[in-house]
């Protein structure tokens, strides 16, 4: 597939409201491909613009369980068949004394995944990013809003997905290079 | 503008992260390596001394017993180092004029002993006895290796605890007869698992991963 | 219709973000404390102090490095002192941080929006203070790494049937997992300060901590779901904490220690001093950088009702350790409670008692509640308290046990006392540059406070 001319077009709104509104109105007119931009998190966006990723609880559960198994097994290991040590007559495999650190590796792994599997599900890091070359999306981290909806959706056309997002009532439309 | 960073910069900060945990990864094991290398255990480094003293000649060639020179390696902890005079009982009469033997005839004259440069140095902390391992069949090889091959004497192991507890925790894989303890060139057998089964229960060989068995 | 009331009785309380503030208002009276052109002379000598005093700690620990242990007070019997007690209070005042971030999120208390960066930034400075002392307990500090299970040239492994051990893996978990949410919690606001720095090492720093936020929709779904679970991962992680540090003590057989009452009491106490601490802190801070319009009374209020409760389950918490001396019948418990009421160290007992339990009674009053110099004194109070606490249970069970011929006493040599009052220095410098170069109050979070914040649905 060729590269499109420009990455996408952006449209800059003023209340979480109208965000949404316009979100929904994109999706209702056919476009997919499109994201939309705010400085805190509005519940209501992700379900405006259909998306739903499951995998990242689903990482965190996989991470948690190889954390639980691989403390309790590197105790185990070392206890009973590395470096078996009689103490005061007690068993090898003490299992209630290993349950503190089997938490603990669960609770740290797990942690871990949760962060790790966010930042790779986002693909972050990303500092470049084209939507940071429109000057006005300085603000997307301070109180505007914007929706971009881009030049890879089968339905965008420079002009008439233009005329569509000036249909919304937007601050401003800009075109986003790549 | 908010676009702070050159389009480069995502590959650079995706490999750098990367690159960072292979990089820990990595340091993480050469210091393993470093560890446990020559540098710091001075295995197999020749030790210099007073005097070119060959195990290779002495114990090799000649084919001289451990024990005419360590002569309390079968009662004592310490293998016991000799004295000039054991040097002298034949230095008395060959090579007299050696130029290379001279610290010794010097030693033998001013009765002061020869400064040898330790080889064998464990921690204070740790207690060792030659005796009981010569007792239960561990030969002179095992520790020491081919003594007889040396020309200046090394370390040959690396006296890390890890290399300690190696044959602490399974001595059956390296006992052997009495018989053969000082025997240089003794090769263990094929079925060594077996036979060091029946000698670890014939010498009474006890369990010795206790931490007072050497921190006393 | 009842609603009214309802709105009626809701309006009585003050609010938790004053009005008027809109989402720039918000963005720019909390990032300008980062972001303003020079410091403040205040921080300047603030900072200045804190940083002598951390060089006093920095000049003990030399000295601890030349000398070894011998220059503390600690001795047979009393082989625990100051160190362990500096060490369970610091971690007690590390709680409160996650507590706030993790469990009141959970929980849907809005309230701790505005004081929860500052509180987790803490429970990071304060567990940096904390793990200071065991490890320099050890004796021979720069081989602190033994404690971590790896392949080692000794063929060994750490005792993992040892609570000191469990520790270990406690403690550093829990910094990690403090960290990590910190962090995730700080990449917004980062990204809000890359976009608004002035200068150009500023947007490049920020930028690179920010990993390139750009407020995706996408992203912001993820984010929630991570921040969520990390808030479900850490409730149970700080309640597991002073959990095993109370085992430390609770798995012995010690008069005084081996108590079943331990770890929730251990827990409470630890709640009771982070808030305790969260307050010291907060009251200055909102008062120099006039932030009274993010932590408003309504926060100090909710603060002191959470030491109140906390308060009481430590009080309970003394209550059985007497009762469960008499009810037990066992001699040397019954000794040990006596040799805390009116042994040698009888004063720090009842000083303990006054502070922790007498005093911070006043919090009963609404009127002392909303007062600040109360809340300043009472916070202050219970920091004490909390310390003298561990002094308590610690020096006070170890010098008089079973054998009498055994018996010893301690105090702190000049030393111990340095180190106690170094690390608040360490403690102190790490805040300066915390407030100084990150955003103390999270900006994302108080965005949604915002009245306009929410998405109106139009009528259908």
């Amino acid at each position: 597939m060729r590269r499109p001319p420009i990455y996408g077009l952006l449209a800059e709104f003023d209340t979480p409201t109208e965000l949404v509104t316009a979100a929904r109105k994109a999706r209702a007119e056919g476009y997919r491909v499109m994201d939309a931009y705010s400085p805190f998190p509005i519940e209501e966006l992700a379900e405006a613009l259909h998306f739903h990723d499951r995998r990242l609880p689903l990482v965190v559960l996989l991470g948690g369980l190889f954390g639980g198994v691989a403390g309790y097994a590197l105790e185990y290991w070392t206890s009973v068949i590395d470096y078996p040590l009689n103490v005061g007559g007690r068993p090898l495999h003490s299992w209630p004394a290993f349950i503190p650190v089997t938490f603990e590796t669960t609770v740290l792994c797990a942690a871990l995944s949760a962060v790790l599997g966010m930042l790779a599900l986002n693909g972050l890091p990303m500092p470049y990013h084209p939507v940071f070359n429109v000057p006005r999306f300085a603000l997307a981290s301070r109180d505007q809003f914007f929706l971009c909806i881009e030049a890879t959706d089968p339905h965008f056309d420079r002009v008439i997905t233009r005329r569509f997002l000036e249909r919304l009532d937007p601050l401003s439309v800009s075109e986003v290079d790549h | 503008m908010p676009q702070v960073f050159h389009r480069s910069t995502n590959t650079f900060s995706r490999v750098s992260i990367f690159g960072a945990l292979f990089f820990i990864a990595g340091a993480t094991y050469g210091l393993a390596l470093i560890n446990r290398s020559a540098y710091v255990t001075e295995a197999g480094v020749a030790r210099e001394q007073p005097i070119q003293f060959s195990h290779r000649h002495h114990a090799g060639e000649l084919g001289i017993d451990c024990r005419y020179c360590h002569t309390t390696v079968e009662r004592t902890a310490s293998a016991g180092m000799p004295a000039t005079q054991t040097c002298m009982n034949c230095h008395a009469q060959i090579w007299v004029e050696s130029p290379m033997l001279e610290p010794v005839r010097a030693s033998y004259r001013t009765d002061t002993s020869i400064r040898w440069a330790r080889v064998h140095d464990l921690p204070d902390y740790v207690y060792f006895n030659h005796s009981i391992h010569v007792q239960k069949g561990i030969g002179c090889a095992t520790c020491h290796g081919r003594v007889d091959r040396m020309n200046l004497t090394w370390q040959e192991a690396s006296l890390q605890m890890e290399w300690c507890l190696d044959c602490h925790r399974a001595p059956e894989r390296y006992v052997r007869p009495r018989a053969e303890v000082f025997n240089m060139a003794w090769e263990p057998p094929s079925n060594q698992l077996e036979v060091g089964r029946e000698l670890v229960h014939e010498y009474k060989i006890q369990s010795l991963t206790d931490c007072y068995t050497c921190h006393r | 219709m009842s609603l009214p009331v309802i709105e009626a009785r809701r309006d009585r309380r003050p609010p938790i973000i004053a009005p008027g503030h809109t989402f720039e208002t918000v963005t720019d009276r909390i990032s300008r404390v980062v972001l303003r052109r020079g410091t403040p002379r205040g921080w300047i000598v603030g900072f200045a102090l804190s940083f002598s005093l951390m060089m006093v700690l920095f000049y003990a620990t030399a000295v601890l490095l030349f000398r070894g242990i011998g220059v503390w007070g600690i001795n047979i019997p009393v082989a625990w002192g100051f160190d362990i007690v500096n060490f369970v209070w610091w971690i007690g005042i590390g709680h409160a941080g996650t507590l706030i971030s993790a469990i009141l999120l959970l929980l849907k208390q809005e309230w701790r929006t505005s004081i929860n960066r500052f509180a987790e930034a803490m429970t990071l400075f304060a567990v940096a203070c904390a793990g200071l002392y065991p490890v320099l307990h050890l004796g021979r500090p720069w081989l602190a790494y033994w404690l971590f299970p790896y392949p080692n040239t000794m063929s060994m492994w750490p005792q993992f049937r040892s609570p000191l051990i469990w520790d270990v893996f406690a403690v550093s978990t829990y910094l990690t997992v403090s960290l990590l949410f910190w962090f995730v919690g700080l990449i917004p606001d980062f990204a809000t300060l890359r976009d608004r720095s002035a200068s150009r090492v500023g947007r490049a720093t920020y930028g690179m901590l920010a990993m390139g936020w750009r407020g995706s929709a996408q992203h912001w779904h993820r984010y929630e779901t991570a921040y969520l679970l990390l808030a479900g991962l850490a409730t149970p992680l700080v309640v597991s904490v002073h959990t095993i540090v109370s085992f430390d003590f609770a798995v012995s057989v010690i008069p005084g220690w081996h108590a079943t009452i331990l770890p929730p009491y251990f827990v409470a106490g630890a709640i009771y001093s982070g808030f305790a601490m969260v307050m010291t802190l907060a009251i200055p801070i909102r008062k120099f950088y006039g932030l009274e319009d993010f932590i408003t009374m309504r926060h100090l209020d909710n603060m002191a009702r959470v030491m109140l409760a906390t308060g009481l389950i430590v009080a309970y918490g003394y209550m059985m350790e007497t009762f469960m001396a008499w009810y037990g019948g066992n001699p040397y418990e019954s000794f040990m409670v006596l040799n805390r009421f009116s042994g040698p160290y009888w004063p720090q007992y009842w000083l303990l008692i006054t502070c922790n339990v007498i005093l911070p009674q006043v919090l009963w009053f609404k009127r002392l509640r909303t007062s600040i110099p109360a809340l300043f004194g009472v916070s202050l109070i219970v920091n004490l308290g909390m310390w003298l606490e561990r002094y308590i249970i610690i020096v006070v069970s170890l010098h008089r046990d079973f054998l009498p011929s055994s018996w010893g006493m301690y105090a702190g040599t000049i030393y111990d006392w340095s180190m106690l009052f170094g690390s608040m220095g360490l403690f102190l410098t790490l805040l300066f540059l915390f407030i100084r170069y990150l955003p103390m109050i999270s900006i994302f979070e108080m965005r949604t406070l915002v009245p306009g914040a929410h998405v109106e649905e139009e009528a259908p």
